[in-house]
C-alpha cells in the first residue's frame, strides 16, 4: 500500500486537487455547476466507451483508428434496426453486434493478414462513412427512449451521486462498470497480464507458450463491441437521430485521451471527464456573456488543454512496446 | 487462405464503391451524379444536358453545400425550389451535392462547361466560389441562396437571394417571449455565420421586446466541419439549457440544432412546460421527433424564392445584386389550441407590423 503510494504520489495529490476544487465549484456555483458536470459527463461518455476501445487494442498490440467507423457503423445499425423492428433492444443489439463485426474486420486483416494497421483502420472508417450515407434514410423515429436507472445508495453520495448515478441511462453506468472492469482485467487477471505481454514483447509472449494472433484477435474484436456501444450512444441516448458523419471525430478524439490517459482505462476515464469539463466551460462561457468572447475561439479550450496536457505527458508515456508491428514467428 | 482475401476483399471493394455513390462530388465521376440526377418529368422537357447550349433549352443545375439534397434543410429546400421550377418551365434540372469545400468550384465549372443556363448555388459558405464563377461565365446566370454579396458587386448575371431571418427570429422570439414561464430561453446554434446571426439576434431581441425580463442563453457550435451536422452536441446544449431553467429553446442550425430541439422532446413536461421552436423550415414535418415541443418554426421561404429567382432568370433580368425572399412563422400544428388567443394575436400583429415595415428588429451584424 505505501509503496503504492509513493508510486502514484503526484497522481493523487493532482487528483485529491482536482475532487476538492470540484466540490468548490459545485456549492460555490450551484446555479450552473451541476447542470455543467452532466453536461461534461454526457460528453465523456462516448469518449469513455470508445477510448477503452483503444487501450484494448493498443495493449495487446493493434492500433486502432477505425473506431470513429465502428461508432458510425454502429450508431446506423441501432437507430434504424430500432426504427424498422419498434425495438429499442434489438437496436441495440445491432448496434453491439455491428462494431463487433467491424472490429473482427480489423482484427483479422491486421493480425492475420499482417495488413498495416493504419490502412485496415482508414479503409474501415471509408467503408464506414460510405455504408452509412448510403442507406440513409431520412424521417425515421426511434420508438422509445433507454431505459433511466438510478442506483441505490450511491446516488446520494453529494455531487457524484447526482452526476453519475441519478436517472443516468443504463448505456452511461455500463460505461463506468466497463472501466473498472477493463482495468481489473488489466492489471489484476491472466487475460490482462498475457495481453500486455502479447502487446510489449510478442515473442516472449510466444515463447511462454501464449498463442499471440489468437488473443488478438479475440480482443480486438470484442474491443469492437464497446465501439458498438459508444456508436449506439450517439445516436440512440445522446440524441434520437442518425445523421451522416455523426460522429463528429469522437473516435479519433478518443485516441488522443486513451494517449493523455497513458494507456490506463481508469486514467482514459477521468482524461475523458477533463475534456468534457473543458467543453462544458467553453459553451458556459458563450452563454454567460459579459466578456464577448467569440466562440471559435472558447471552442478551441478543449484542444488547447488537449496540446497541454500533450506536452507535459509527452517524455513520461510510452506506448506499449510492439504496438503497429504484426507479430511473424521466427521459424515461418 | 488465398480464396479467403477475395471473400472479404471484393466486397470491401463493393463497399468502396457505394461510398462513391454516396459522395458524389461530381468532378469527374460521373456515374455518381448521372445517376442521382433528376430531369423533369415533363413531356417536352429536355431528358440529357447535352443540348444546353441551344437557347430553346433551359437547363438548371444546382450545386449544394457540403450537404445533402435531403438535409431536411436549406439544401433540400433550394433542391425542390429548382425542381419546382423546372417542371414550371419545362426545362431540365440537375444537381451536385458537395462533398468537400474545396470542390464548390470544381462542381459549378460542370455546368458552366456544358453551358447551363441558370446555376444555383447554396450556402453563404459558398459566396466567394459563386461571385468568382459569375465573373468566368457571364452567359450563365447564377443565385447564390443565403449569400450577401459585398459592395461594389456589379455582374449582372448574378443575384444573391437573402432573406429577413432576423424577422423570422423576431416573431418567433416575440412568441417565446410571451409563452415563457420560467423567462429563460435558449438558443442552439449551427456555426456563427449572417444568416444564422439574424435568426439568433431577432430571437433576441422579440423577446425581449415582447417580456423586457426574459434573460437568453445563446450557444454556437465552435468547430467549422461539423458545425451544422452534430445532432449529440446540440443535444448536450439543450440538456445544459434546460437544467439551468430555460424552457423554451430555439435549435438554429441545420441537424445541430435538430438535436437541441429532440432533446426538448424528450425532456419532462415537454409540450406543457417546455417548449422548442424549429427553423428555416416547417419543422413539423422534417423532424417528426420533435413534435411534442414544437410550438412553431422561425421559417424562410426558400424554396418558393428558388422558383421565383430562376423564373425571373428566364425571363430576363434579376432584381438587382440582391434579391430580397419571405420569411415568417410556420403553423403552431397541434399547439393551436394550447397557445392563449391573445398571444396568438399579438404575434400576429407584430409579424405585420414586420412586414410592412412599421416595426423594425433593430438586428445589426
Amino acid at each position: 500500500m505505501q509503496t503504492w503510494i509513493a508510486k502514484n504520489r503526484t497522481t493523487l495529490v493532482i487528483a485529491a486537487v482536482v475532487v476538492v476544487a470540484a466540490y468548490v465549484f459545485y456549492y460555490a456555483k450551484n446555479d450552473i455547476a451541476p447542470s455543467m458536470y452532466v453536461s461534461a459527463w454526457g460528453y465523456a461518455i462516448p469518449l469513455v466507451l470508445a477510448s477503452l476501445v483503444g487501450v484494448i487494442g493498443e495493449r495487446s498490440g493493434v492500433v486502432n483508428i477505425g473506431i470513429e467507423g465502428q461508432m458510425l457503423i454502429a450508431a446506423f445499425a441501432g437507430f434504424f434496426v430500432a426504427a424498422y423492428s419498434g425495438s429499442m433492444l434489438a437496436g441495440v443489439l445491432a448496434g453491439v453486434g455491428s462494431g463487433l463485426v467491424a472490429g473482427a474486420f480489423l482484427a483479422w486483416t491486421t493480425v492475420r493478414w499482417r495488413m498495416d494497421q493504419i490502412i485496415a483502420g482508414v479503409v474501415l472508417n471509408i467503408v464506414a462513412t460510405g455504408i452509412t450515407s448510403f442507406y440513409y434514410t431520412p424521417g425515421q423515429i426511434l420508438p422509445g427512449v433507454i431505459p433511466n436507472l438510478t442506483v441505490p445508495g450511491l446516488s446520494s453520495i453529494p455531487l457524484i451521486g447526482d452526476v453519475f448515478f441519478t436517472g443516468e441511462s443504463a448505456i452511461a453506468l455500463f460505461a463506468i462498470v466497463a472501466a473498472l472492469l477493463v482495468h481489473v482485467g488489466l492489471f489484476r487477471t491472466r487475460w490482462g497480464l498475457r495481453t500486455r505481454a502479447v502487446g510489449e514483447y510478442p515473442s516472449a509472449a510466444d515463447t511462454a507458450g501464449i498463442d499471440v494472433e489468437r488473443l488478438r484477435i479475440i480482443n480486438v474484436t470484442l474491443a469492437g463491441s464497446l465501439a458498438g456501444l459508444a456508436g449506439v450512444y450517439l445516436s440512440m441516448d445522446a440524441s434520437s437521430t442518425f445523421e451522416r458523419s455523426m460522429t463528429a471525430g469522437r473516435g479519433f478524439l478518443a485516441l488522443a485521451i486513451m494517449i493523455m490517459g497513458m494507456w490506463r482505462p481508469l486514467r482514459a476515464f477521468s482524461m475523458a471527464l477533463f475534456f468534457g469539463f473543458i467543453s462544458a466551460v467553453a459553451s458556459q462561457l458563450q452563454q454567460t456573456g459579459g466578456f464577448a468572447v467569440p466562440p471559435q475561439l472558447t471552442g478551441t479550450l478543449p484542444y488547447v488543454a488537449t496540446l497541454v496536457v500533450l506536452a507535459v505527458a509527452a517524455g513520461r508515456v510510452r506506448a506499449p512496446g510492439a504496438v503497429g508491428q504484426p507479430y511473424v514467428k521466427k521459424d515461418q | 487462405m488465398k480464396s479467403t482475401r477475395y471473400l472479404v476483399a471484393v466486397p470491401a471493394a463493393l463497399a468502396l464503391a457505394l461510398a462513391g455513390c454516396g459522395g458524389s462530388t461530381g468532378s469527374g465521376s460521373g456515374g455518381g451524379t448521372d445517376s442521382s440526377a433528376s430531369g423533369s418529368a415533363d413531356s417536352g422537357a429536355p431528358t440529357d444536358d447535352s443540348n444546353c447550349a441551344d437557347e430553346a433549352v433551359f437547363c438548371i443545375g444546382l450545386v449544394t453545400d457540403t450537404g445533402k439534397v435531403d438535409d431536411k434543410s436549406f439544401n433540400q429546400s433550394a433542391h425542390e425550389g429548382a425542381k419546382a421550377a423546372a417542371a414550371d418551365l419545362e426545362g431540365y434540372y440537375k444537381y451536385i451535392e458537395t462533398q468537400d469545400a474545396k470542390d464548390y468550384a470544381a462542381n459549378m465549372q460542370q455546368f458552366t462547361n456544358k453551358k447551363y443556363d441558370v446555376v444555383v448555388t447554396v450556402g453563404f459558405l459558398m459566396t466567394d466560389a459563386t461571385v468568382e464563377a459569375a465573373k468566368g461565365s457571364p452567359d450563365t446566370k447564377f443565385i447564390g441562396v443565403d449569400q450577401g454579396y459585398p459592395e461594389g458587386t456589379s455582374e449582372t448575371n448574378l443575384t444573391g437571394l437573402v432573406f429577413p431571418e432576423d424577422q423570422a427570429g423576431y416573431s418567433a422570439g416575440y412568441l417565446a417571449g410571451l409563452m415563457t414561464k420560467t423567462n429563460k430561453l435558449g438558443q442552439v446554434l449551427g456555426l456563427e455565420i449572417p444568416p444564422v446571426q439574424k435568426f439568433a439576434k431577432g430571437f433576441e431581441n422579440g423577446a425581449k421586446a415582447a417580456n423586457p425580463e426574459v434573460s437568453v442563453k445563446t450557444v454556437y457550435h465552435p468547430a467549422g466541419d461539423n458545425a451544422f451536422n452534430d445532432p449529440v452536441w446540440g443535444a448536450g446544449q439543450a440538456k445544459t439549457q434546460l437544467s439551468q431553467g430555460a424552457d423554451i429553446i430555439f435549435g438554429a442550425g441545420g441537424n445541430t440544432g435538430n438535436g437541441a430541439l429532440q432533446e426538448v422532446a424528450k425532456s419532462k413536461g415537454a409540450g406543457t412546460d417546455t417548449y422548442c421552436i424549429g427553423v428555416d423550415t416547417d419543422q413539423w414535418d422534417t423532424v417528426p421527433a420533435a413534435q411534442p415541443c414544437l410550438i412553431t418554426s422561425a421559417t424562410k421561404l426558400i424554396t418558393k424564392g428558388v422558383t421565383d429567382t430562376i423564373t425571373q432568370a428566364k425571363d430576363g433580368e434579376f432584381e438587382g445584386v440582391q434579391t430580397v425572399g419571405e420569411a415568417g412563422l410556420a403553423p403552431y400544428h397541434d399547439f393551436d389550441s394550447k397557445i392563449p388567443d391573445d398571444v396568438k394575436t399579438k404575434v400576429d400583429d407584430v409579424v405585420k407590423q414586420l412586414q410592412d415595415g412599421s416595426l423594425k428588429t433593430d438586428v445589426t451584424l
